[in-house]
């Protein structure tokens, strides 16, 4: 469309304008002249045949006067020239295949099925009846003589002059029809209609098939009643070729997932050259039906009215209706019934259709009412329909034999007489179905029903100048489902538009009319398949890419080559069958303007994006379309950012060291730990993910408001964090990134205001902007300035301090107070540097001291894991014995003593008497058992400890000194026994450490509250 | 009389403003327009702090809740911090020595505000455990365990405070650079003067304890808020000082250019005497410290509306 120049295009269009204006039909008018009778008949007047020759000619004046090469401007004259040239190419084709004789498509094909039915005849028992035989010979060349002896029948006196007539209507409207679409397809390269008709014509088109599928649905549920066997359902005689593929079919049926309805019509399609209404058994009734339903399609078609006629009347749209309307019809209903052969004449069925229209008049009786137009319209169109049914009346094939015969009455009339046949034939149902297509041997058995109205479809279909119709003509039978958008129906709207343009359409330009019937299929087609690329509002992502097809491409550039080289038409180029590959062609049968398929219409674009794949990294070296660079949606790298993330990093750690704390806490509190008592702090690295790679094309900022507000959102919650919230909730981080939002944007409104300040007025560089919008929106330099000294660079430090003081604390938890009692650190150097260091908990966790490792946990049948504090204690006594019994050995030269000998009845008789007797006793009550040192005992069987804290005094205990805690003390009770201490030397400073941490454990009231100055004060 | 009746803290204003430069005798009805200033904000601070408390769950306020209030003012909240603290070591002190009595807390407010520890032995000692007072808000409260003080983190917050009283001692030192004995005797008197001090019913009567606030406040609220009391009758005087002299530049200005004459026609006019701050001047400064800060109107900017603001703490 692009390529056309403007201006002619323009004038073009003026002209057309003018046209518009006329009341008549000057688009279509071109074709009428193409003589006949009937539009001179309609247009009696000779002034306005004068005008209407001025008005040409006057229009051919403008074209040359502004001659261009281009045809698309010089169409006026052209299009007459050319379309009378076609329009008696038409008649004359039209003429030669009346006067010709039929010449069947497929002979061949003929003569198989021939063979194939006398093979059925030979199959099957019953053979058919011989009389069809004789009729073979003559195929078609009686179709004139016979169709005035099938019409003569009925008794109609003029038969033959009103099938001639007919004939010439029907020629008539299909040339009408051409000539509109050739009028449409010129419209194409002038006038660029808009798309806003789109919809209506999808929503229009799904009704139709909605009506459609309606109708078979019933069809088919009929049908359904039926035995689903195919070899039992009427396949007419190509049950003869694809016997066994239907028996297979058969033997298989429940595996087939098709309804019977679907697999005849598949059947019938593979039967091209057969109409589906052809039956053996009913003479007429493939004429008949044939045209009606072309007739009930075209009615359908004109979906401008016919929309609300398509389906029965809703008894909840109109509650009265059943009550005012005895007999209701609509044309899913006729077409359900030509479906299922009720009709029996030509009669019946107009009846039916009139009745639809005569119904809406009845019930809408109000003049003003909407609907009544449209029945108007509908009935008009139904009287120009009519002369295209043949006026038949349908009788059984017996029965003409029977008459033929001279046997008439020996055969009963009616349907029941079908049966013997039928059965014979191995049918069930009664003859009301589709019967078998098009069986070959009677159908030339009959050749007195040829129909005209074949005729009628090879003459009109084989046009030279429509390869559409070429490709239908093959199918033999032209009906507009088939694709062609609705021939018949636009051209008698066409015709209609000239009666009842007043009526209803007296404002629209009838062109645009005929462009609207004329792509309406393929308008509605588009739409739907644009309306498919959508979910709700957004593209959805599971439609497959839109690529455009070679084709479409080749088409496009064609068009616009012919366009500009000034080609007329375009059916030499399209028909040859090198120039398009044999692949997408059903579009063919839809006809739309260019642009219509924008892809195709897209010229090539540079193509200047390379993407090389350098090793594994992808490079562009382009301007186009290039990788974003990365890190835009991440916290810039900078000084504050840094102190930030140190900040971070040390609360990080700090609160590890504090869930330590805590443990140890816990344990020194309570003699039993549990796994899952442990809370366990692993705080994981703030890492600042990125965005996924995505590829721009400009150089402005990305906006993604999403991503942004997602980026923005975790910024805060660093900040949160920074601020030493450890966790939130997300609501609050969401109404601070919600606050934050709000104050960026008012920050950058207020710079904008000052910089788009206008000209005149005294205008601020730009850090004096910056400065005036931080001051309007409360901020300063000097308030950042100290946010950064305070809030992250002096927090810095006191973290730092507050981590060595979380660690010390640690330490000094872990570590029983030693300092004191040796007076330097120095023996505690190397074994218990774990404590020091707080590695010692590092591993707090499901397996503390790797009980499970070892397998203790199944050798004890442990619950748990725990470390009950007693081995903790014995742990860290040990690691403390060690050292400390070095340097007492070192320092002061003693030998520990040799450790007592348990007391037996041995050993008894060397003590002094006074204690023969308690130690007897003790004997005695240890069951004669050496005595065991309380030491040595298992932990568990020891007697309680006494207590004596360090000072060596025995006292009640300490008020706390600060932070009055004071409820926790006064409750602690601490049973503080008699001072038995273990005479030992060796083992002093050990049982001081015991009585430490037993004072610690024996300390409920504090909880995780302990304060560590007890200890500290303590030691 | 109603009007000595209505108004309760005269002498403690016209000794405050005394302190805070106003070298004359200001009318009752300045301090009475000062005084209903100050009852405003004092009810003003308890009613935001009740409902800090109640966003805390507690029904009654606490001095966290006070302090949480000017937490921006570094220089008060560090005083604050220092007074509750010596208050803290005064207590322990007097429950192990009760006899040593300690001094009355008034007196201790005033040696926080001197930056002077209490002197004498027993000072020595207590000095050792007097414990920082912990705010919420600081970095002690981000983690779940508390770690005992350390007696050698002294950190910049302290020295931040040093600073600030240094400062203000240094204020104070210019303010009587000039005074002669007596007028520093009276001086040092008037900075005894409290809205609190030995009179903790009055205020709490005056500040309508009982009704702003459920609870019953424990002396740290009092006494805070004495402080602060204090501490807002200073900036308005020193802001209504300003705006005097302001008012007197532009008189001064306009008599010049007006009454030349007249002026020279009095050669041995009496030095005029300074002129004690009026109601006006006063009201002024209230108005020129409620003008709402940008910070505070920030977020209404491009919406326009009328804006609601509540009273500004001074």
């Amino acid at each position: 469309m692009s390529s056309l120049p403007h201006t002619p295009w323009q004038r073009s269009q003026l002209s057309r304008e003018d046209s518009s204006t006329r009341p008549d039909h000057t688009r279509t008018m071109s074709s009428d002249i193409a003589g006949d009778m009937q539009d001179k008949e309609e247009q009696p007047d000779p002034i306005m045949a004068a005008f209407h020759d001025r008005y040409q000619l006057f229009e051919k004046s403008i074209s040359a006067l502004f001659r261009s090469d281009h045809p698309c401007c010089a169409t006026s004259e052209l299009d007459i020239a050319s379309l009378e040239i076609a329009d008696y190419d038409m008649i004359d084709v039209a003429a030669d295949r009346e006067l010709e004789p039929q010449k069947p498509p497929a002979p061949a094909v003929r003569v198989e099925d021939d063979d194939y039915d006398f093979d059925e005849e030979e199959d099957e028992p019953p053979p058919p009846p011989p009389p069809k035989k004789p009729a073979t010979p003559s195929p078609t060349k009686r179709s004139a003589s016979a169709q005035s002896q099938t019409l003569g029948s009925p008794a109609k006196a003029a038969a033959a002059v009103d099938a001639k007539a007919a004939a010439v209507t029907r020629e008539k409207l299909e040339a009408d029809r051409k000539a509109a679409e050739e009028a449409a397809k010129r419209a194409f390269y002038t006038t660029f209609f808009t798309l806003e008709n789109d919809r209506d014509a999808m929503l229009e088109q799904q009704k139709l098939d909605e009506s459609d599928r309606q109708v078979n649905a019933e069809a088919s549920a009929a049908q359904e009643a039926q035995p689903g066997k195919l070899s039992s359902a009427n396949l007419g005689a190509s049950s003869l070729t694809l016997k066994h593929l239907i028996a297979r079919i058969d033997a298989t049926r429940e595996r087939v997932e098709v309804s019977d309805m679907e697999l005849r019509n598949l059947m019938s399609e593979v039967r091209k050259n057969r109409s589906k209404w052809a039956s053996e058994d009913k003479i007429g009734q493939e004429e008949l039906y044939e045209a009606a339903e072309k007739v009930v399609l075209e009615l359908r078609a004109m979906t401008e009215h016919s929309t609300a006629f398509l389906n029965r009347v809703n008894k909840r749209e109109a509650p009265d209706y059943y009550q005012i309307i005895k007999t209701p019809m609509d044309l899913g209903t006729v077409m359900k019934k030509l479906k299922q052969h009720q009709y029996k004449s030509k009669k019946e069925f107009v009846d039916d259709l009139n009745l639809i229209w005569s119904n809406c008049l009845k019930y809408n009786a109000d003049p003003s009412h909407f609907l009544r137009k449209h029945a108007k319209a509908m009935q008009k169109l139904t009287a120009r329909l009519e002369p295209l049914i043949p006026d038949i009346v349908i009788r059984d094939r017996a029965e003409v034999e029977a008459e033929e015969a001279g046997t008439a009455e020996a055969d009963a009339e009616g349907e029941s007489d079908d049966e013997p046949i039928m059965s014979s034939r191995g049918r069930k149902g009664p003859g009301t179905k589709k019967s078998r297509k098009g069986a070959p041997q009677p159908r030339e058995g009959t050749p007195d029903v040829k129909p005209p109205q074949v005729n009628l479809i090879r003459a009109e279909s084989n046009p030279p100048t429509n390869n559409i119709d070429t490709q239908m003509s093959q199918n033999g039978f032209l009906t507009p489902t088939n694709g062609t958008p609705m021939p018949n129906g636009v051209s008698s709207l066409s015709q209609l538009e000239l009666d009842h343009d007043k009526m209803e359409d007296t404002d629209k330009d009838p062109e645009y009319l005929a462009w609207k019937k004329i792509t309406k299929k393929g308008r509605a087609k588009v739409a739907s398949d644009r309306h498919r690329l959508f979910r709700g509002t957004k593209l959805n992502p599971e439609e497959p890419a839109l690529i455009r097809s070679r084709i479409g491409m080749a088409k496009y550039t064609r068009s616009i080559e012919r366009h500009i080289k000034g080609i007329e038409e375009d059916d030499p180029i399209d028909g040859t069958p090198g120039a398009i590959d044999g692949e997408a062609e059903e579009d063919e049968g839809i006809l739309l303007p260019d642009y219509y398929y924008p892809l195709s219409c897209v010229p090539e674009l540079p193509w200047r994006t390379i993407w090389a794949n350098d090793e594994d990294e992808v490079e562009m070296p382009d301007e186009m379309l290039r990788l974003a660079p990365r890190g835009m949606f991440v916290q810039p790298k900078s000084e504050l950012a840094n102190k930030i993330d140190a900040n971070i990093k040390q609360l990080q750690d700090t609160r590890k060291v504090c869930a330590k704390i805590s443990v140890v806490k816990q344990m020194q509190v309570q003699t039993q730990m549990y796994a899952n008592q442990f809370t366990k702090y692993d705080p994981k690295e703030f890492v600042e993910k990125d965005v996924d790679d995505f590829v721009i094309s400009d150089n402005g900022p990305v906006m993604c408001a999403n991503v942004a507000r997602a980026a923005l959102q975790r910024s805060i919650g660093k900040v949160f964090y920074h601020a030493g919230f450890e966790e939130f909730q997300p609501t609050a981080i969401d109404a601070v990134t919600d606050i934050a939002v709000d104050y960026f944007q008012k920050l950058g409104k207020t710079m904008m205001v000052y910089k788009e300040a206008p000209m005149q007025q005294q205008r601020f560089d730009d850090e004096e902007i910056l400065l005036h919008a931080l001051h309007e929106n409360g901020a300063d330099i000097e308030g950042l300035d100290l946010y950064i000294r305070d809030d992250v660079e002096r927090l810095g430090t006191k973290l730092n301090s507050m981590c060595e003081r979380m660690k010390a604390h640690l330490a000094d938890l872990l570590r029983p107070a030693l300092a004191d009692s040796s007076g330097d650190d120095s023996n505690f150097v190397d074994g218990s540097e774990q404590f020091i260091g707080g590695d010692f908990a590092s591993d707090i966790g499901d397996d503390f001291f790797g009980f499970r490792e070892l397998g203790l946990d199944k050798e004890f049948s442990l619950s748990s894991l725990s470390v009950p504090l007693h081995l903790l204690q014995g742990r860290m006594r040990n690691h403390y014995q060690q050292p400390n019994a070095n340097a007492v050995t070192a320092d002061e030269g003693h030998t520990a003593p040799s450790p007592f000998e348990p007391v037996t009845h041995d050993l008894l008789k060397s003590q002094i008497g006074l204690v023969q007797n308690f130690f007897l006793a003790k004997l005695h009550a240890n069951n004669e058992q050496p005595l065991v040192e309380d030491e040595d005992l298992p932990v568990k069987q020891r007697p309680p400890k006494p207590r004596l804290p360090p000072t060596g005094k025995i006292s009640m205990p300490r008020k706390r000194p600060l932070h009055g805690q004071g409820s926790g003390s006064k409750k602690k009770k601490k049973p503080s026994l008699p001072a038995v201490t273990a005479p030992q030397v060796k083992k002093e400073a050990s049982s001081a450490m015991m009585e430490r941490s037993i004072s610690k454990m024996s300390d409920p009231g504090d909880g995780g509250m302990m304060s560590p100055e007890s200890l500290v004060a303590g030691a | 009389m109603a009007e000595k009746d209505k108004f309760k803290y005269r002498v403690e204003i016209q000794q405050m403003m005394f302190v805070s430069g106003e070298t004359g005798e200001p009318s009752p009805e300045t301090t009475g327009i000062i005084e209903e200033m100050v009852r405003a904000q004092v009810v003003e601070m308890l009613l935001q702090c009740t409902q800090l408390a109640a966003r805390r769950g507690s029904r009654s306020i606490s001095t966290d809740d006070l302090i949480f209030l000017i937490r921006h003012d570094k220089a008060k909240v560090s005083r604050l911090r220092t007074y509750l603290s010596w208050k803290d070591v005064r207590k322990t002190a007097r429950e192990q020595d009760p006899q040593g009595g300690g001094a009355e807390p008034g007196e201790l407010m005033e040696e926080a505000a001197a930056g002077v520890g209490p002197t004498g032995p027993t000072a020595q000692v207590i000095k050792q455990k007097k414990a920082k007072v912990g705010l919420p808000w600081e970095v002690a409260s981000f983690f779940s365990e508390t770690v005992p003080e350390r007696d050698d983190d002294e950190d910049e917050d302290e020295q931040e405070a040093n600073q600030a009283t240094l400062q203000r001692l240094k204020n104070a030192d210019e303010r009587t650079r000039g005074m002669t004995k007596d007028e520093y005797v009276h001086w040092s008197e008037c900075r005894q003067a409290s809205f609190t001090f030995r009179k903790g019913k009055r205020f709490r009567e005056w500040a309508g304890f009982g009704t702003v606030t459920e609870a019953k406040p424990n002396d740290d609220i009092v006494d805070i808020l004495g402080f602060l009391t204090f501490e807002i009758v200073q900036t308005l005087t020193e802001e209504a000082l300003k705006v005097k002299e302001q008012e007197d530049a532009v008189a001064k200005q306009s008599m010049r250019n007006s009454k030349k004459r007249k002026r020279e026609e009095f050669l041995f006019h009496a030095q005029e005497s300074r002129t004690p701050i009026e109601a006006r001047h006063v009201v002024e400064a209230f108005r020129r410290l409620q003008a709402p800060k940008p910070k505070s109107k920030a977020m209404r900017n491009f919406s326009g509306g009328v804006m609601k603001t509540r009273l500004s703490l001074v």
